[in-house]
């Protein structure tokens, strides 16, 4: 964990603040545009948020928070009772959105998830590539950065308010889609599922704040040994990998417990997991909130 | 020793009120209806509470609540929703507030010598917006609290000042209780081993939710 200071929550659309969380001593660990941090706040939530900031400024992080009416408690906490000043540990970040080399780009937000497109479009920008954003939401006063996206960047950015205007006609986009374009989407589930539909899966890069909707077998029991200690531990049908090893004394750390963040991952040594993630983490990796096992055995690196 | 041949006498209430006086104005007016910002910080802080209910009959029953701060969620200025976790199923808050819906709560944070009050009325609810919201370790409740607040004040902390109760020099009082174990294996009073009655103990403290 990083320690930082909470230095400005600013503002930056009706329902949503932006917090710029300053090194408390030497440089942030570095990131890529795509990355996402884990806050632990007072509460003792961890949550999840994309660094939507520049990533050459090594001494703070920014991320945007928007305010959810069905909050478990981390953006409420935010928006209520975080104040400057505050210590915050920070994770080091993890990118599980990486921007892919590719001749241009089309950028396709919905909502908060305009957060991690902000330094992609930026940094293809300065680049010199050309770039488009999509940038779709209720109304402008609840979209943030709507105002600076087209001070900066002009005519390359199409705001849709859909409350006036409609979804944005994905097929459209994707009918006139140039040679080589990547198409990077970050929104809601319903965006999500439009653009998987409109366009071919090889061209769409998409990160997600919440599990894709999905039906797998049932859960059996499986055991888990850690080979570093070489316990064995036997996980019941009724209970996750994650927290089987945690009541037999190997806690992992842990935050969306949905299989989207990616805080809980571990190395596979043997056996073959069942990855139920919207992860798709590296080769040899799982991540036990959600994920299990096809074998009836797993060795993970504990 | 001779054994006291009566009951502790009994005062009355008048005679209670000219022992004690009258409360301060100031006393009085801290008592509000609404949950304001200060209340609601309380809360989103709090990761304890003792809940009071009573059946039809006024037969009292408190039992404590906890988990991560803020488990309590403020619905709006006026209503609280309490989640139920697994506990050992005697439900007797559940089956009280079905015959009466009195409930008292005390709110602590570990450090705070206040204590946060509330009083209203409760019932039960399995309402999804509400149970969403109390989500953790990826299960969320069956069932949740809903208190209508009536009365909600700040306590003074002189209780927990004498108390020290979040002084840690008073973690010392826990070496002085036998274990759970010892304890349980006396009061069934059957010939089993305290020890293995205590790693059942702590084997059920392993699975928190």
């Amino acid at each position: 964990m990083q320690q930082t200071v909470v230095e400005h929550i600013d503002r930056v659309a009706e329902d949503v603040v932006a917090l710029t969380l300053r090194a408390a001593a030497g440089e942030l660990a570095p990131w890529e545009p795509g990355a996402h941090v884990d806050l632990s706040l007072p509460n003792w939530l961890t949550r999840q948020y994309s660094l939507c900031g520049d990533p050459a400024d090594r001494h703070a992080y920014r991320v945007a928070v928007r305010y959810d009416p069905l909050s478990r408690g981390g953006s409420e906490y935010v928006h209520r009772f975080l104040r400057p000043g505050r210590t915050l540990p920070v994770s080091p970040p993890r990118n599980h959105f990486p921007l892919v080399a590719a001749p241009r780009y089309l950028f396709l937000a919905g909502g908060i998830g305009i957060t991690p497109l902000l330094p992609m479009l930026r940094a293809v920008t300065a680049a010199g590539l050309p770039a488009t954003l999509v940038y779709a939401g209720p109304s402008a006063d609840r979209m943030p950065f709507a105002d600076e996206l087209r001070r900066r960047h002009g005519d390359r950015v199409r705001i849709v308010e859909t409350g006036r205007q409609g979804r944005p006609d994905l097929a459209a986009l994707a009918a006139g889609l140039e040679a080589g374009t990547l198409v990077y989407c970050c929104g809601p589930a319903a965006m999500l599922a439009a653009a998987d539909a409109a366009f071919p899966a090889g061209r769409l890069h998409a990160e997600r704040f919440q599990p894709v909707a999905r039906t797998f077998g049932p859960d059996t029991a499986f055991e888990a040994v850690c080979a570093r200690s070489g316990d064995t531990v036997a996980v019941p049908a009724d209970e996750s990998l994650l927290d089987a090893l945690a009541h037999a004394g190997h806690p992992l750390p842990s935050g969306c417990r949905e299989g989207v963040c990616g805080s809980c991952e571990v190395a596979v040594l043997d056996g073959v997991p069942e990855h139920r993630d919207d992860i798709s983490g590296p080769e040899g990796r799982m991540y036990p909130c959600v994920s299990r096992a096809l074998s009836p055995r797993l060795v993970l690196d504990l | 020793m001779t054994h006291a041949p009566t009951r502790p006498r009994r005062v009355s209430p008048e005679e209670v009120r000219a022992r004690i006086g009258q409360p301060e104005a100031m006393v009085r007016a801290k008592v509000k209806d609404r949950i304001d910002n200060y209340f609601r910080q309380f809360i989103a802080h709090s990761p304890f509470l003792a809940m009071a209910t009573a059946d039809a009959a006024g037969r009292a029953d408190c039992s404590p609540r906890g988990d991560y701060p803020g488990f309590v969620k403020v619905l709006d200025e006026r209503t609280l929703a309490l989640p139920d976790r697994p506990g050992n199923k005697i439900a007797d808050s559940f089956r009280n507030l079905a015959e009466n819906d009195g409930v008292g709560l005390c709110f602590l944070i570990p450090g705070v010598r206040e204590v946060l009050r509330v009083n209203g009325s409760g019932y039960v609810t399995d309402e999804p917006d509400v149970l969403v919201r109390m989500r953790t370790e990826a299960r969320k409740p069956e069932l949740a609290i809903v208190v209508e607040v009536a009365e909600v004040y700040f306590h003074c902390g002189r209780a927990l000042l004498r108390s020290r109760l979040w002084d840690p020099a008073s973690r010392a009082l826990a070496e002085e209780m036998p274990s759970m174990g010892e304890i349980a294996a006396a009061q069934f009073g059957a010939d089993v081993d305290p020890g293995l009655l205590e790693a059942a103990v702590e084997d059920s403290y392993r699975k928190l939710y």
